[in-house]
């Protein structure tokens, strides 16, 4: 058990030294999972800082966390940019024990004026720990020791509340920055840092990132989605989106199953760190659910190729389509054919069954919602004929029904129904596509639930439905439902399209290549490493993200990322690890560090800006994207809404915690990576000619 | 909504920031980055900090006036000692990285971070930081606008005037900490999508922005006995130039620069008002010509951070601009050929040396079709800043010259409608009084034609130049903000007009990149100079550029007529497209349909 000593948090000051009896232990958890090879002496963040380890140098603490500040400082205003360079020196001169008389004041005086007047989250949070720390043990700043030299390292990572909520963990501030300072390659190049999909994220995401905007505690989030498409839009049709195939070569081969978001972000990362890699679709293009269920006027498929086929492609990748895990090849082949490693994103494209009467017939005007909109995507992009006619009745209440009544609506129903067993605002789908489905004239059937399929002549005639009421709150905030007897009644209609979930196929893998599956079939893999049970074998997407309900597209570019980290891991050094920044995100969430939605002080309203998109009457006819991109103009003043709420944690440890900070890893250069490749390098020194 | 600010009561409405009550109500708070004028408060400098005792709080709080919305029931002290001390402790944050060697800075004399500096009263400066700029590369180029980043405090004004007035976007934020700054897109002014127009100069608060100074290179001239100087004074310079002086603004000066140039020891003054005159000699007969064949509109192209905007931004655009020189480039090129033919000038010993309120002409002069045999036509340019520099380094104080007048018998004189070409609309209408002439053989009766003298940034009208042509349709655009929707409304098909007057500068030439700087305001004086650039006009013996006896004779003497073969190679140039490689037109590509758009 770690316990805190001395510091402050929240304002309140501890000191356990003198009376072990106070010593704190309830305050935050897990220290030790942050730093499990060693042992953690001082945590430092925006809200304070606890001693846990009386031997540590405080003086040597705060002047590692201030140098970082004065790193991070983006240096737009004056009391973030100078004053941390400003207490970053005075510190170090303390430390080292040449400290002027009055140092300590000065130091005091300046995080004060920083804390106080800086103009972003990153400048108001990175001196408070430094100031109530010498407002409250001044005495405690003192020369540092030899040993303490040798035996306090600090780890730092930097990051915001919209970062942390992001599965990716994409530096949102950051590109938000770059348009802000009208550099969209440089924002482009933030995300392509992360993931290639850019442009199909700034489409569909569900924006876990907006919905811990602190901006929301004001006039409502910042439109990140937006923005991100913005800047990809602006690549996009000049064709900047060019990559060529990595100077790093590694003579290593992996097969990539799958190319959809998680196995084409895996491809590109391994790519670009020079792997070799070979993709396998049992599809003839890429994309997986994001081409296949996720509609084009919602996503358009021009978008989704130039960032997912033609990126691999000019990286050097090779796909191999039509392709199908099971039935055309097993792992051990892949293994045994020279691969080695494998990566297993197959997806979950089977659709979960009603369970209703005569649903086993399989009538014609049945299908389940995957399979609809497979129908869809062949005829608008492919030109198969299909036809829907007469009156549509789509059961569920995710983004996949929503999705469903969309596309039926475009295909010429007379009318949409969607029928959801309990309320709209208890629908998992995003509350912007709901509201687009009811604008575009769908009939909404709430607290409703069908029994059974009404046949006749193997064509579907109509559905029975029974009427639901609300329960007690279950653990998850939702009402309970339950059938209200004896109210059947019969809806006729010509389809009934299933939507309520996919599960994952029962037939890809087989129990002797000995990957472990849920019994579910999910796909068993470690939740940080992304490994199976066998040894160079990983998985990732919705095959593993099944169960958590948590299918989207940014879940699974994470899960692409992070397999291609481990995978190289694997490939390069024998094993895999689990990074000081997932153990440090992982701690942070665990002591909702980041949930703090309070403005201490109001913004300048600035109210959001509005995504034009299509008249109704006019997108309903077609599969034309509906939403359109912002204004340049438009842009500029959503980028500006930004607050950049940027905090650092510093765990001091004994030994060095691995993949720590060095010194200006994070400049200008976010993208220095990504700029070997795309666009050129961004020199802060030249000239304005 | 109420506020406690000081010892008064004051009302404010919800989302105003502190600044926005204090102003109205006189209260002074210092203020350094922003400017209201361009609607400007980026929040940089953090100079602004009022003592703030918000209702439920109970410690006082600092906060920034410029950013800050004024809150129900505050309590707001703009002079408590705790928010003197920190804005002293800013402005020493704010010194403490700049390059302070102020007397080799070009805003030497009136920067406005010394002012705010000492408003605040700043009284040390404890430490100091050079990191971020000392190794920079001392910049040799030859653009006509220099960025100084060791000079910058980070205010954005630059950006914001270059974004929201002009709508060129040719800047933006770069570096990182120390080293942020702003640059080029794109990295130069070729792949930039920059027009040269000097609007950044115009507001940017210390010398971070200037001119490139070319007053040495003057002075050079001047002291080289084997060299004949040529000066010529641009048609705004006489009003805009007073105040640097002490005058008031919008003072006419044309005589004591004239006596200035002549205490300089300048061998020839010229007024860059002749070549105006003979620019409507040319460019009406040009025009006259392609409204009688319909090739219409015609765009003037007298302004260089326009034709830069053409070229660059809209060539589609470029067939409709009038092959006419510049003012400028006429001089130069007729004091080269006639003048000197006619004085027994050797030309390669002539150095003619224009006073200009503009970055652009700059860049204008060193247009390899401007000169002949690699040898410029105007071989330098100085803006106004650089004049007044000029004056002071000889030691001369324009105030206390006697007026004197122009003594060129070749290409001094000038008409009302050369003088007015200093103002938007001044063009159009110079050009209306010659060319209703030319087609009616009389002279037009208004001669100030009262409708095309507005001040909004896009003004149309009809102008009736009798004879077949009728009735003809004008507009007049300044500012390039205006001039984008006017020329993406021409290109569409959805503006019909015959005459088009492009001035790139907000206010005109009275205004130019190239004027007086002023602090904390833009473009103040734009009314006043422009009033005293009519009263010129109207105080004119001579109000019609074809009846100026100096052009007459350069006829008669020497060109011909209007449009002649000689008139034509001497006096006109061509413009091609400039393409650059930091942006383009994203959203004509959006509107493209798709391919799967449709069924």
């Amino acid at each position: 058990m770690i316990h805190c000593v001395y510091g402050v948090w929240d304002g309140t000051a501890i000191d356990a030294r003198r009376d072990p009896a106070r010593r704190q232990t309830s305050l935050l958890s897990g220290f030790d999972e942050v730093a499990p090879d060693t042992a953690a002496m001082a945590f430092i963040a925006d809200r304070g800082f606890l001693i846990l380890d009386e031997s540590t140098s405080l003086a040597f603490a705060f002047s590692d966390y201030l140098a970082r500040a004065a790193d991070e400082s983006c240096g737009r205003c004056t009391p973030c940019r100078v004053g941390t360079q400003r207490l970053r020196d005075l510190l170090k001169k303390v430390v080292d024990g040449v400290a002027a008389p009055g140092a300590l004041d000065e130091a005091r005086a300046l995080a004060w004026q920083i804390t106080q007047t800086a103009l972003c989250g990153m400048g108001q949070s990175c001196a408070r720990a430094l100031y109530e720390a010498l407002v409250h043990f001044p005495e405690e700043f003192g020369a540092m020791t030899p040993a303490q030299a040798v035996f306090q390292h600090s780890f730092i990572y930097v990051t915001a509340p919209c970062i942390e909520a992001c599965p990716s963990k994409i530096d949102v501030p950051k590109y938000i920055d770059g348009v802000k300072n009208g550099k969209f390659d440089f924002a482009l190049g933030v995300v392509l840092d992360n993931y290639p999909m850019a442009g199909s994220c700034g489409r569909v995401c569900v924006r876990f990132c907006e919905a811990a905007c602190r901006r929301n505690a004001a006039e409502g989030p910042v439109g990140i989605r937006m923005l991100k498409r913005y800047a990809a839009d602006e690549a996009f049709p000049r064709q900047r989106l060019k990559f060529a195939p990595s100077a790093e070569r590694h003579d290593k081969r992996v097969a990539v199953i799958g190319a959809g978001p998680a196995g084409i972000t895996c491809a590109y990362k391994l790519l670009r760190g020079g792997i070799q890699v070979d993709v396998f679709d049992a599809q003839w293009a890429s994309g997986g659910m994001a081409a296949l269920g996720i509609p084009s006027y919602r996503l358009p498929k021009d978008v989704l190729k130039a960032e997912s086929e033609d990126v691999i492609r000019q990286l050097g990748g090779h796909f191999l389509y039509g392709k199908a895990l099971g039935r055309d090849f097993s792992v051990d082949d892949l293994l045994g054919k020279g691969y080695d490693a494998v990566f297993l994103a197959y997806g979950a494209s089977k659709a979960s069954q009603l369970g209703v009467r005569n649903e086993e017939l399989v009538p014609q005007g049945y299908a389940s919602g995957i399979d609809f909109l497979f129908k869809v995507y062949r005829h608008v992009e492919g030109g198969e004929p299909f036809t829907l006619a007469g009156d549509v009745v789509v059961v569920g209440g995710g983004n996949v029904a929503m999705d469903c009544v969309r596309s039926a609506r475009r295909m010429g129903a007379k009318s949409v129904h969607l029928v959801y067993r309990r309320t709209i605002e208890d629908m998992p789908a995003d509350r912007e596509e709901v509201l687009a489905a009811q604008r575009e004239g769908v009939v909404f059937h709430c607290l409703s639930n069908p029994s059974e399929l009404v046949v006749k002549g193997n064509r579907v005639a109509g559905v029975r439905l029974v009427a639901m009421r609300q329960t007690e709150v279950d653990a998850r905030g939702r009402h309970g439902v339950e059938p209200i007897p004896d109210s059947e009644t019969f809806m006729a209609c010509d389809w009934v399209i299933a939507a309520i979930g996919q599960v994952v196929a029962n037939d890809v893998l087989r129990p002797e290549e000995g990957i472990e599956l849920d019994r579910w079939n999910w796909v068993m893999a470690d939740p940080d490493t992304l490994e199976t049970s066998r040894p160079g074998v990983f998985a990732g997407g919705d095959c593993v993200l099944g169960p958590q309900s948590s299918m989207t597209l940014v879940n699974a570019l994470d899960h692409g990322e992070r397999a291609a980290a481990s995978i190289r891991d694997y490939l390069l050094n024998g094993h895999t690890h689990v990074t000081a920044e997932r153990h440090m995100q992982k701690f942070l969430a665990n002591n909702h560090l980041l949930d703090d939605k309070r403005l201490e002080r109001m913004p300048l309203e600035k109210p959001r800006a509005h995504v034009p998109e299509l008249p109704v009457d006019e997108r309903v006819r077609n599969f034309a994207e509906v939403d359109g991109v912002i204004a340049k103009e438009t842009a500029y003043e959503e980028a500006s809404r930004c607050l950049r709420c940027y905090r650092m944690y510093s765990l001091v440890t004994v030994k060095s915690l691995q993949g720590g900070y060095t010194q200006g890893t994070r400049r200008d250069a976010p993208s220095a990576r990504a700029m070997n490749t795309f666009g050129a390098p961004r020199v802060a020194s030249t000239p304005m000619r | 909504m109420f506020a406690r600010i000081n010892d008064q009561d004051l009302e404010f409405e919800a989302n105003e920031t502190i600044l926005d009550v204090t102003r109205r109500n006189g209260i002074h708070v210092p203020t350094l980055c922003e400017l209201a004028d361009i609607d400007h408060a980026p929040g940089t400098c953090r100079a602004c900090i009022v003592e703030v005792r918000r209702p439920g709080h109970a410690e006082p709080e600092y906060m920034t006036a410029c950013d800050t919305p004024l809150g129900e029931g505050w309590q707001v002290m703009t002079r408590s000692p705790k928010a003197q001390e920190m804005r002293r402790l800013q402005l020493e944050m704010t010194m403490a990285d700049h390059h302070q060697d102020c007397s080799t800075c070009p805003r030497n004399g009136n920067c406005e971070l010394l002012s705010v500096a000492n408003a605040v009263g700043l009284k040390q400066i404890r430490f100091h930081y050079q990191e971020g700029w000392k190794d920079l590369p001392p910049d040799t180029g030859a653009q006509p606008v220099v960025y100084d980043r060791s000079r910058c405090i980070r205010c954005q004004r630059c950006v914001a005037v270059c974004r929201k007035v002009q709508s060129v976007d040719a800047l933006e934020m770069t570096g990182w900490g120390r080293t942020a700054g702003v640059r080029l897109k794109g990295g130069n002014v070729d792949a930039s999508p920059c027009v040269a127009c000097g609007q950044c100069v115009m507001v940017c608060p210390t010398g971070a922005l200037a001119e490139r100074d070319q007053t040495q290179n003057v002075l050079d001239c001047l002291a080289d006995p084997g060299i004949i100087t040529v000066f010529q004074m641009a048609p705004a310079i006489r009003v805009g130039f007073g105040e640097e002086f002490g005058l008031p603004p919008g003072t006419n000066v044309e005589g004591q620069i004239v006596a200035a140039l002549r205490t300089l020891g300048a061998d020839v003054i010229l007024d860059t008002n002749f070549g105006a005159d003979v620019v409507i000699m040319e460019e009406g007969t040009e025009l006259l010509g392609k409204l009688s064949e319909k090739k219409r509109p015609v765009f003037t192209s007298c302004c260089p951070a326009w034709i830069n905007f053409a070229e660059k931004h809209y060539p589609g655009i470029l067939p409709y601009l009038s092959s006419t020189r510049s003012p400028q480039a006429v001089v130069g090129k007729i004091a080269k050929t006639y003048l000197a033919e006619k004085r027994g000038f050797d030309p390669a010993r002539m150095r003619v040396i224009s006073i200009m309120p503009c970055t652009a002409k700059k860049e204008e002069a060193a247009r390899p079709a401007l000169g002949e045999n690699g040898r410029p036509d105007v071989d330098i340019v100085l803006t106004i800043r650089e004049f007044a520099r000029l004056l002071r380094r000889e030691g001369i104080d324009l105030k206390s010259l006697e007026p004197s007048a122009y003594d060129d018998p070749l290409m001094s004189e000038y008409s009302g409608a050369g003088a007015i070409f200093g103002t938007t609309g001044g063009v159009m209408e110079a050009a209306v009084r010659t060319m209703f002439y030319v087609i009616n053989g009389k002279e037009l009766e208004h001669i100030e034609v009262s409708q095309l003298r507005g001040f909004e940034n896009v003004r149309s009208a009809h102008v009736n130049l009798g004879g077949e042509l009728g009735e003809i349709k004008v507009a007049m655009c300044h500012g390039l903000k205006g001039t984008r929707a006017l020329v993406e409304a021409v290109l569409s098909g959805e503006a019909d007009f015959d005459f088009i007057e492009i001035m790139a500068c907000p206010g005109g030439c009275v205004d130019g990149g190239g004027t007086l700087r002023s602090k904390k305001a833009y473009i103040p004086y734009a009314l006043k100079r422009r009033e005293t650039i009519f009263n010129i006009d109207r105080k004119a013996k001579i109000r019609q550029s074809h009846n100026n006896a100096q052009v007459k004779k350069l006829y008669a003497d020497f060109l011909g007529a209007p449009h002649s073969e000689k008139a034509h190679h001497l006096l006109h140039t061509h413009y091609s497209p400039r393409p650059r490689g930091a942006e383009t037109s994203v959203q004509a590509e959006r509107r493209k349909p798709r391919a799967q758009d449709g069924k």
